[in-house]
């Protein structure tokens, strides 16, 4: 009798702490049940670079669909003129630049610049995006394609103006990795073909940019950006391209201030014709302003 | 005898266990919109991939989002939004764990819409804050929906506003909130 006691009372306490359990359970498993329920979702690396240029190269930034970024692109004369020249100040080359997001994945840009009066346009792709969580993508990658044109009167008799002969190809695979939220870092291996050169020019040039950033503070990060083209190590007359600056963010613009070598701003000229000498004072300041104005409704 | 009234009491006890846990409500894609305007700018973005389960017999609520998915027009102030201020990467969840008070006042078998509040723990930049607000509660041919609105501020969740920007961010952003339950079926 006093056993039966003893074995309802163990029943009763093993039922209370199971209903304890439930109870409990209601609370705190909920949020359990929302996370099954979502379950693992994919993250994409979101601003690996700033703008959609390292600094004078393109990033493997997009614009996203119906966003258009506007550019005043900018370079001073070569520091080396010295106070007659106001180390470079009296002189600049333009660039106003175009790019629209047609689909979060393809870009179509536009452009007009001072070196050679070149007009030029490009698609740029993205292949594929960085991403962790559900599905795992360790780098970026977009594939950009440019074709100038040569706007430059033709004062030499021997040169017959032949409109394809004004015409340079760019083609550049953009590889790119964000390390947390301030290092980010690219290799963007390049071809460049131009249609006509000087004699002891090649038509085909293959180069190999590396690029980054180093976030130092909210909005503000540190800029470098170095090309090595084939055909420099020949020439006397041409350099690889390098620059270093900085990145300033404020709500709608994008400022980059730098020092490069490179006048030209579209691809073949600072992959290719850049003619600057960093060791002999062959350096510009440069800056490029960007403004991106949303033309259509919400981006997914 | 007795053990048979045993096994009685214990059907019966799980019986009334297992109602308190059937018809749960689930959303996958719940809309909170945020709003905040000055002269100078206005922040506003709307997230469609927020989840919430509702436990129509005790009240109780949960809700849940990456803070990814608010939509901005422009890419660049959805950026700022993620990058400067709710740092998503290092707190990518926004979450609400509470309850609905007053949830004896709804009757969730019938057409009707009831006034309720809402009292827990809303997470939002790492920083856990106990709110209650207001809402209310739709039941329309069975279907029951969640509404609230309701300001929250910048300051008390720790996401810090630059002295340059203080008169182009409001510290209170508005929410708005609307969810659309469905039964819950388990996976």
């Amino acid at each position: 009798m006093k056993y039966s006691i003893i074995k309802y009372l163990f029943v009763a306490l093993i039922l209370f702490s199971f209903q304890q359990n439930v109870v409990a359970q209601e609370d705190d498993d909920l949020m359990g049940m929302l996370d099954d329920e979502v379950g693992e979702t994919t993250e994409y690396a979101m601003a690996t670079f700033k703008s959609t240029r390292i600094i004078n190269g393109h990033s493997v930034e997009q614009m996203k669909k119906y966003q258009l970024d506007f550019r005043i692109n900018h370079r001073f004369g070569e520091i080396k003129g010295g106070a007659y020249e106001l180390w470079g100040l009296d002189h600049a080359l333009i660039n106003l630049c175009f790019d629209y997001g047609v689909t979060d994945w393809l870009n179509i840009g536009f452009r007009r610049g001072t070196y050679q009066k070149t007009y030029d346009g490009s698609l740029k792709f993205r292949l594929l995006r960085q991403s962790k969580g559900k599905r795992v993508m360790p780098v970026s990658v977009s594939y950009y394609a440019d074709m100038a044109i040569n706007t430059l009167k033709i004062t030499d008799p021997n040169i017959e103006d032949i409109f394809s002969n004004r015409l340079a190809y760019t083609h550049q695979l953009l590889i790119a990795r964000k390390f947390g939220e301030k290092l980010s870092l690219q290799i963007s291996p390049s071809f460049v073909h131009r249609n006509l050169i000087t004699a002891s020019e090649p038509n085909d040039v293959y180069a190999i940019g590396f690029g980054g950033r180093y976030k130092f503070i909210r909005r503000v990060a540190f800029t470098f950006e170095y090309f090595y083209a084939s055909n420099t190590a020949a020439s006397t007359d041409f350099y690889n391209g390098f620059s270093l600056g900085f990145d300033i963010e404020t709500g709608g613009h994008v400022f980059q201030l730098f020092v490069t070598n490179s006048g030209a701003m579209v691809e073949k000229g600072f992959i290719a014709e850049t003619t600057g000498n960093w060791l002999d004072g062959g350096l510009r300041y440069g800056f490029n302003m960007s403004r991106v104005f949303a033309l259509g409704g919400s981006h997914e | 005898m007795k053990f048979k009234s045993l096994i009685f009491f214990l059907i019966a006890f799980v019986g009334i266990a297992n109602t308190s846990s059937v018809a749960k409500q689930i959303t996958k894609s719940g809309v909170i919109e945020i709003f905040s305007e000055t002269p100078m700018f206005t922040i506003e973005a709307t997230n469609k991939k927020v989840a919430s389960i509702l436990n129509p017999t005790t009240g109780d609520i949960v809700v849940s989002t990456l803070v990814r998915s608010f939509k901005f027009k422009e890419a660049l102030v959805e950026e700022h939004f993620n990058e400067n201020y709710m740092e998503s990467a290092k707190f990518p969840k926004a979450i609400f764990k509470g309850k609905i008070i007053n949830n004896k006042d709804i009757d969730y078998a019938k057409d009707g819409s009831t006034n309720i509040i809402l009292e827990g723990k809303l997470t939002i930049h790492g920083t856990t804050k106990l709110i209650k607000e207001k809402g209310s509660i739709t039941i329309k041919g069975g279907k029951i929906s969640a509404k609230s609105e309701f300001d929250v501020s910048l300051a008390a969740y720790g996401i810090k506003v630059e002295k340059a920007y203080k008169k182009a961010i409001k510290d209170a952003i508005h929410l708005k909130i609307h969810f659309n339950f469905s039964p819950y079926a388990k996976k």
